[in-house]
């Protein structure tokens, strides 16, 4: 009896596979197998553009709390104020009062975009290698690399710094700006040749040559920042590169089928024209990520008048950089201010303090820079986002070109500027004048911190007092924080000098 | 009874014997029937507490050494003699002894009164049973008796405040929201510190003990320390909960119905600006004049009414001596307080029992089916996270705002981000869950030879979940407007299985008694499910019953979904007592799990246990003495594991597509966003427990007062955690599940019963319990992968004030220091500068201000009957921690009184507005609740034809509520889980009257 239980009992054991813990999946992809097919290797290169459309409180631009607000909020251009209705964190008019602290959110948010970035390009870069994918994609994951480098050492200066995923954390260490600037300098041009030539099409929204040498460009104007030694002729050579691509002013001209009844305006639209953009950033309400620029500043009433959505009447234009256009500037169709459709009426002033006890309801002038095209939906629109466009080259050039003693030469890439906006030549620029026309044109666009800097006033008063102005600030303000969960995190990370 | 059944005393049946109280007094009746005969002088019936007949009782003359006992009615005689008079003691398991003194020729009633502390019980332990007398381990073993009455939803409400270490809280009182319950403290963080259930030997988590009709349930076994516990392995580190359901005995028919209906309401409000002072205030403080819409509403008073539970339940069952049936059938219907909330639970149950092969072999199955349907106040409905509840919604809305616009649609103002109209929310959104669920077993015992017996037993459950969701653009929800309204159906399965082949052997050689048990398990668990939504309804009749009716134009990514995944787990099992003498009790285990959610280089784990106990009371330097009536000691240690938080596919790579960013643009076109969802972990397994537990059971003065004491220390290892990891090296994501890090939890249990008054008419017991336990971080981070993570202050609830800190208890509040209001009327804390402070986790100026877990509980149940007659009272108590009342902070700053509802306590306390969490709004969360309280009255139907017992009963719930908290309920969350010792606005809890009625029919 009992030899034939434990026979049953045995029998019954092996018939169950009585052992077998094996792990099955149903509905998921395993890592291993998915990357390594050359589709996956493109996706592994669609994943970092993925990453820097991104979404809340993770993106380039377009959504919020990251890396545009951080270098739009820290300059003159707009704030948002806490208003006295108990509406709005303090956050935004911190940066812009420059009293933020190591520990606010939208600078641990910028971090964490940019290594998660960085992260997915050394991965591209690995897969692509591995699946010996056509060597302009390699070079492509390779520049978007060194392009959030080169973000990271604008903002935080030494920061950590690794190229290749498989290596021990703790051989990542916090690198001089200097030594990324000279990695990202070399790397770039090793690469940016090997990027397509194509404009718009299939490489739209991606990094083609001319953005590779924007990129470059762009090091090269801030090299005195970055490394104490200016390189002004680099600059202008690399910007000559990138002005052979072909590029041309998008024209401005009253049209009623444009955003704001000028074609100007198409820039910011739905699809960022060819003509002029360099590399746009692909957004689509709810598809890809979103554009909420308009709707953040526009108020309640007046959204749902223009939109047909509620705007959150968030972002104002301080009255001392609105102040600075031209009457007669056709950028100037961007602001509102005065009474508007849906009753409200935006005053240039505010009444009281941005921080306490708030500034009142329609307090403020609103921008529309990105006037909102559909999709759309309470939380965003569509906009496409120029991250860098001609208009900037020009500028570029004329700055480069007078900090080199060619006034001359110069004169002629300002004005074209200038002349699309329907504003005067000017004969013998002066930097002040490029300065202040790279405001005009390239506000709302995530350059002015960078441009503050370099041009000197950054650390300057400014702002309209006493409600919204900010006193000259210490020099230690011109790097960010490091944000403080980095911090510890990683305990053998250094806080810039100056911050606690 | 007919005396034409076989007499039966086969010892190989003992074990099952021993599990039924009535079981053994059905055998001994029959023995009965056959040696005495039918006439008597001296005659009587033995009835139970409820008035039922007491089959089997055992009736000895004094004096003599005669002795009977009671027939299936509970009656008894004896043969008639020349006295006149006869003295009897009357005994029954689980029963005080009596005395009565009979007269010949006047048949007497004999009730017994049940024992306070029956030491015959058996406890079930694991997958075996012992006698309560010889338990090594710390259980609690709770019967009937020992359950709370009144309107009782789900089964944890009747074990509230009735053992030591057990702690249930309920968090509100939405209908169909089960409360939470925790055994000694917390085990885990992330890795789940819910019990497993086990239902007539059925496994499962608390949804399984949601599905058992609680006036179906005999007894409930809640094994605490790991000597007990280590048995189920890898499950068994938060604690075991064992329901046993009742049973009929053979030779027995029953029909019970009961019946329970209560009045539930509002049990406490907060109070916020009425009209007229919002209007005052307003004004006061420069309020644009068009925020006041005029109108006078109560949005709380709007929103809640005055809820009805019933429970109706109907039970019968019946056999003969070879076969035996108890069916049960149980409805409750629960109508929240909350309008449009409900809930109702439909239960079926069949249990039936067959013996045969010369009653060696014995089936049993157990069939229960069940049907809830839920409707849950919706969530998710204001645009600001931290209010999206309807009730938070309610506190906001200003009371000037009108209910609906003059056109007769709802009203709401687009200027206010805040709220939305939350009366249009209540009554146009629809959120019912369907829950069906089903569970049957079979198990067969074999006695082979000589006390070697086997057994199978399988179990099969399904749930099924349909949850349907409608948000019409009729609720003024800003995303209903958008889309022209949303409807999304859910539906999600989940099917376990579960296998025991065990053999068991006992045997007595000597003094010694020997017990051991051999077990196989396999259990496997599958989930699936999906997800559809539609939006854009061209009208709202057919809200989310025909999803095609939307717009597909509409569909966004995430619209639709599915999933489906599964775990295994495979055990054996070695189980033996050995006990010398009745005095010196050993228990030692050990089990084998594999898992198929651990990391491929950890599949299978070992959870070793022993226990030891000494009966000193048994021992001969104790018989001399009558102060001390029994004493017991304990020790024991296991090692038991955590495997709830792992889930399946968590230990390896994962690729997914981006949940929030679904689409990448690329190469001119969109196409799906792939990315890492998840890091590798090869090395994940379960969570460790060493716990050791010294405990003492005593009883005084012939067990007048009894008690238990146990203190305990437990170390968690191997802490399942999600740690944030840089991005860097061999991580693709932020976070990776890993076991790293260590938990620690101490404990002192005590628990008394003291019987002041013990006569045959009277009884009064007071009885209590109290708990003092600390959970403790020991470590957290360090090796993952090979690379050093630190990780230390760990957000965990508190309102962003709660930490996990090593060294320090879970949940330690550190928090920045209120200093008033500055002349702006902005809220200052210490160490502030320019409206600025460093508020991050480590900022100095936060400060340690306690913890957000409670340091003790305790009850205080005392029960007093009289004849037919009883009462009894449930107090009881939590204390030592402190809350962060997130509904004050945030209804207490008068800048938002332009687009919000304030309370009345903000007015003087003139804070404008304030960029912190400061202590300003942490409270100390000390409660004592007036529990419960009962009254009943018995009637006696000795001599009806057709009902046997009646009882009635009115009992009030949550009477009263002793608490400096100026929340609602100080009952906030306190699982342990990372929202715990906060107070965001909640379900209202409930105040309940009810009236009972019991019938028992012959």
């Amino acid at each position: 009896m009992r030899k034939i239980l434990f026979g049953i009992f045995i029998v019954g054991l092996a018939a169950q596979g009585c052992t077998n813990v094996k792990e099955n999946v149903y509905d998921k992809l395993a890592a291993n197998q998915f990357y390594s097919t050359p589709a996956g290797a493109d996706d592994a290169l669609a994943t970092v553009y993925g990453k820097i459309s991104g979404t809340w409180s993770s993106n380039y631009a377009g959504r919020d709390n990251c890396w545009y607000d951080l270098n739009s909020f820290a300059a003159d251009e707009q704030v948002i104020p806490h208003r006295n209705t108990g509406d709005w964190q303090l956050d935004f008019a911190q940066l812009y009062l420059h009293t933020e602290l190591p520990s606010l959110g939208i600078i641990d948010n910028t971090w964490n975009w940019a290594y998660e970035t960085i992260y997915s390009a050394n991965l591209a870069v690995t897969q692509l290698t591995a699946a010996k994918a056509d060597p302009s994609k390699i070079a492509e994951a390779k520049v978007m690399r060194d392009w959030i480098y080169y973000l990271l050492i604008d903002d935080f200066g030494d920061v950590p710094f690794y190229t290749d995923n498989n290596v021990n954390p703790s051989s990542i260490v916090q690198t001089k700006r200097a030594t990324i600037y000279n990695f990202l300098v070399t790397d770039l041009k090793a690469n940016v040749d090997l990027l397509s030539t194509t404009r718009g099409g299939t490489y739209y929204g991606r990094f083609n040559k001319w953005a590779g040498y924007m990129v470059l460009a762009k090091l090269y104007l801030n090299a005195g920042v970055y490394t104490g030694t200016p390189d002004w002729a680099d600059a202008l050579a690399a910007c000559n590169v990138v002005a052979s691509g072909g590029f041309t002013l998008h024209p401005a001209a009253a049209n009623s089928a444009s955003l704001l009844g000028n074609s100007y305006f198409d820039l910011f639209g739905d699809v960022c024209p060819n003509d002029e953009t360099i590399l746009a950033e692909y957004l689509t309400e709810n598809v890809v990520s979103g554009n909420i620029y308009a709707i953040r500043s526009l108020d309640s009433p007046n959204g749902t008048a223009l939109i047909g959505f509620d705007g959150w009447n968030g972002t104002i234009i301080p009255g001392d950089f609105y102040d600075k256009y031209a009457a007669n500037d056709i950028r100037k169709l961007q602001f509102l201010v005065g009474p508007q459709a849906g009753g409200s009426i935006y005053t240039e002033t505010v009444s009281a303090s941005i921080i306490a006890p708030g500034a009142a309801p329609d307090d403020g002038i609103r921008d529309v820079k990105f006037f909102p095209v559909a999709p759309s939906d309470a939380s965003g629109e569509s906009n496409d986002f120029p991250i860098y466009r001609y208009a900037d080259v020009l500028l570029m050039q004329a700055e480069c070109n007078i900090r080199l003693g060619n006034v001359g030469a110069a004169a002629p890439f300002l004005n074209q500027v200038r002349e699309r906006a329907g504003l005067s030549d000017i004969a013998a620029p002066t930097l002040q004048n490029v300065y202040d026309e790279r405001g005009f044109e390239l506000n709302m666009e995530g350059h002015r911190r960078q441009d503050m800097i370099r041009f000197g006033t950054f650390l300057l008063p400014h702002g309209v007092a006493p409600n919204y102005s900010v006193p000259a600030s210490p020099s230690y303000m011109l790097l960010f924080p490091i944000p403080t969960a980095a911090i510890n995190a990683d305990p053998s990370l250094k806080q810039n000098p100056g911050y606690q | 009874m007919p005396g034409s059944v076989k007499p039966i005393l086969n010892p190989y049946s003992m074990k099952k014997v021993y599990l039924f109280k009535y079981g053994l007094t059905v055998l001994l009746l029959i023995c009965a029937i056959t040696v005495f005969a039918q006439k008597s002088a001296f005659t009587g019936k033995v009835v139970d507490e409820a008035n039922q007949p007491l089959p089997g009782a055992t009736v000895h003359i004094k004096g003599t050494d005669k002795s009977t006992v009671t027939d299936a009615n509970g009656k008894f005689s004896f043969p008639s003699s020349n006295q006149s008079a006869i003295a009897v003691t009357i005994t029954f398991i689980g029963y005080d002894l009596m005395e009565r003194v009979i007269t010949a020729n006047e048949p007497v009633n004999i009730q017994l009164v049940p024992n306070q502390k029956s030491l015959s019980e058996v406890v079930v332990v694991g997958y075996s049973t012992v006698k309560k007398t010889d338990l090594t381990g710390a259980v609690t073993n709770l019967t009937t008796k020992d359950f709370n009455p009144g309107a009782v939803t789900n089964p944890l409400q009747l074990l509230d405040g009735k053992a030591a270490g057990v702690n249930v809280t309920s968090n509100g009182s939405e209908p169909g929201v089960a409360p939470t319950i925790r055994i000694r403290g917390l085990s885990s963080l992330e890795g789940g510190n819910d019990p497993l259930v086990v239902v007539d030997g059925i496994q499962g988590n608390m949804d399984l003990l949601n599905q058992v009709p609680p006036s179906e349930i005999a007894s409930v076994d809640i094994l605490k320390d790991a000597s007990a516990t280590a048995v189920y392995g890898s499950r068994g580190a938060p604690g075991v909960i064992i329901v046993t359901t009742k049973k009929t005995a053979a030779g027995k028919t029953s029909i019970e119905y009961t019946e329970n209906t209560s009045l539930d309401v509002i049990a406490r409000k907060l109070k916020e600006l009425d009209a007229a002072q919002w209007s005052a205030e307003a004004n006061a403080l420069g309020v644009d004049v068009s925020a006041n819409h005029g109108s006078n509403t109560d949005w709380f008073d709007l929103l809640t009414q005055n809820g009805v539970t019933q429970n109706h339940s109907l039970a019968f069952g019946g056999g003969a001596n070879e076969f035996s049936y108890r069916a049960s059938l149980t409805a409750i219907d629960q109508t929240g307080i909350v309008i449009n909330t409900s809930y109702r639970k439909y239960i079926g149950s069949i249990v039936a029992t067959q013996k045969a092969l010369d009653d060696r072999l014995t089936l049993t199955m157990n069939l229960n089916s069940g049907i809830n349907d839920a409707t849950y106040e919706p969530n998710g409905v204001g645009n600001a996270a931290y209010s999206s509840d309807l009730i938070s919604q309610a506190y906001i809305s200003r009371p000037t705002d009108p209910v609906y616009n003059t056109n007769g649609t709802y009203y709401t103002d687009p200027n206010v981000f805040q709220y939305t109209n939350p009366y249009a929310v209540a009554e146009t959104v629809k959120n019912n869950v369907n829950t069906n669920n089903m569970f049957g077993s079979l198990k067969a015992d074999l006695d082979i030879y000589k006390g070697l017996s086997a057994g199978w037993f399988g179990s099969w459950r399904k749930r099924d979940d349909n949850n349907g969701y409608f948000l019409p653009a009729a609720s003024q929800v800003t995303t209903a407007v958008e889309y022209n309204g949303i409807a999304n159906i859910s539906n999600a399965n989940t099917d376990e299985k579960l296998m025991d082949i065990d053999l068991s052997y006992k045997h007595d050689f000597g003094k010694s008694h020997f017990d051991a048990l051999a077990l196989y398990e396999w259990q496997a668990q599958t989930y699936n499910g999906s997800f559809e939504q539609m939006r854009d309804f061209r009208s709202d009749v057919t809200t989310y019953n025909a999803l095609q009716l939307g717009n597909i134009a509409d569909y966004q990514s995430g619209d639709i979904s599915s999933y489906k995944n599964d775990r295994r787990l495979i055990s054996f099992v070695g189980q033996v007592h050995y006990s010398y003498d009745n005095k010196y009790l050993l228990t030692a285990s050990f089990r084998r799990d594999g898992s198929t959610v651990f990391g491929i280089d950890n599949k299978w784990a070992n959870f070793p246990s022993a226990a030891f106990a000494w009966r000193l009371d048994q021992e001969n330097f104790m018989k001399d003495q009558h102060t001390v009536s029994s004493l017991k000691l304990r020790v024991g240690y296991g090692i038991t594991g955590n495997q709830q938080g792992i889930s399946p596919q968590n230990s390896i790579a994962l690729v997914g597509l981006n949940p929030t960013s679904p689409s990448v643009y690329f190469g001119g076109q969109l196409i799906p966003n792939y990315y890492y969802t998840q890091n590798s972990n090869p090395d994940l397994k379960w969570e460790t427990k060493k716990q050791a537990n010294l405990g003492l059971d005593f009883g005084f003065f012939n067990d007048r007062l009894t008690g238990t004491v146990d203190v305990y220390t437990a170390n968690t290892d191997n802490l399942l955690f999600n740690y944030t990891v840089p991005v860097e090296g061999p991580f693709l994501v932020t976070n990776e599940f890993a076991n790293v890090g260590s938990l620690q939890d101490r404990g002192l249990e005590l628990s008394l019963s003291y019987a002041v008054i013990r006569t045959k008419t009277t009884t009064l017991t007071l009885a209590g319990n109290a708990s003092f336990m600390q959970s403790k971080v020991l470590s957290l981070g360090g090796d993952i992968d090979g690379y050093n993570i630190p990780t230390n202050y760990v957000g965990w609830g508190g309102g962003g004030n709660g930490y996990l800190v090593v060294g320090k208890p879970v949940g330690t509040i550190l928090i920045l220091k209120h200093t008033g209001v500055d002349s702006q009327g902005i809220e200052t804390v210490e160490g502030e500068s320019g409206g600025g402070v460093d508020q991050s986790a480590q900022s100095k100026y936060r400060y340690d201000e306690g913890q957000e877990l409670p340091k003790y509980t305790y009850a205080f149940t005392p029960s007093f009957t009289y004849k037919n007659f009883d009462a009894s009272m449930v107090w009881r108590g939590s204390g030592g921690n402190e809350i962060y009342d997130g509904v004050q902070a945030q209804l207490s700053l008068l800048e938002n009184i332009g687009k919000s509802n304030v309370l009345q306590s903000a007015v003087p306390l003139g804070i404008h507005s304030s960029p912190f969490n400061s202590d300003e709004w942490l409270q100390n969360g000390d409660y004592l609740r007036f529990e419960n309280l009962s009254f009943g009255y018995r009637f006696n139907f000795a001599e009806n034809k057709f009902i046997s017992g009646l009882r009635v009963s009115v009992i009030g719930q949550n009477l009263a509520i002793i608490t400096k908290y100026k929340g609602l309920d100080p009952e906030v969350d306190l699982s342990g889980d990372s929202g715990s010792g906060q107070d965001y606005g909640t379900y209202p809890r409930t105040r309940t009257f009810s009236a009972g009625l019991n019938v028992i029919l012959k």
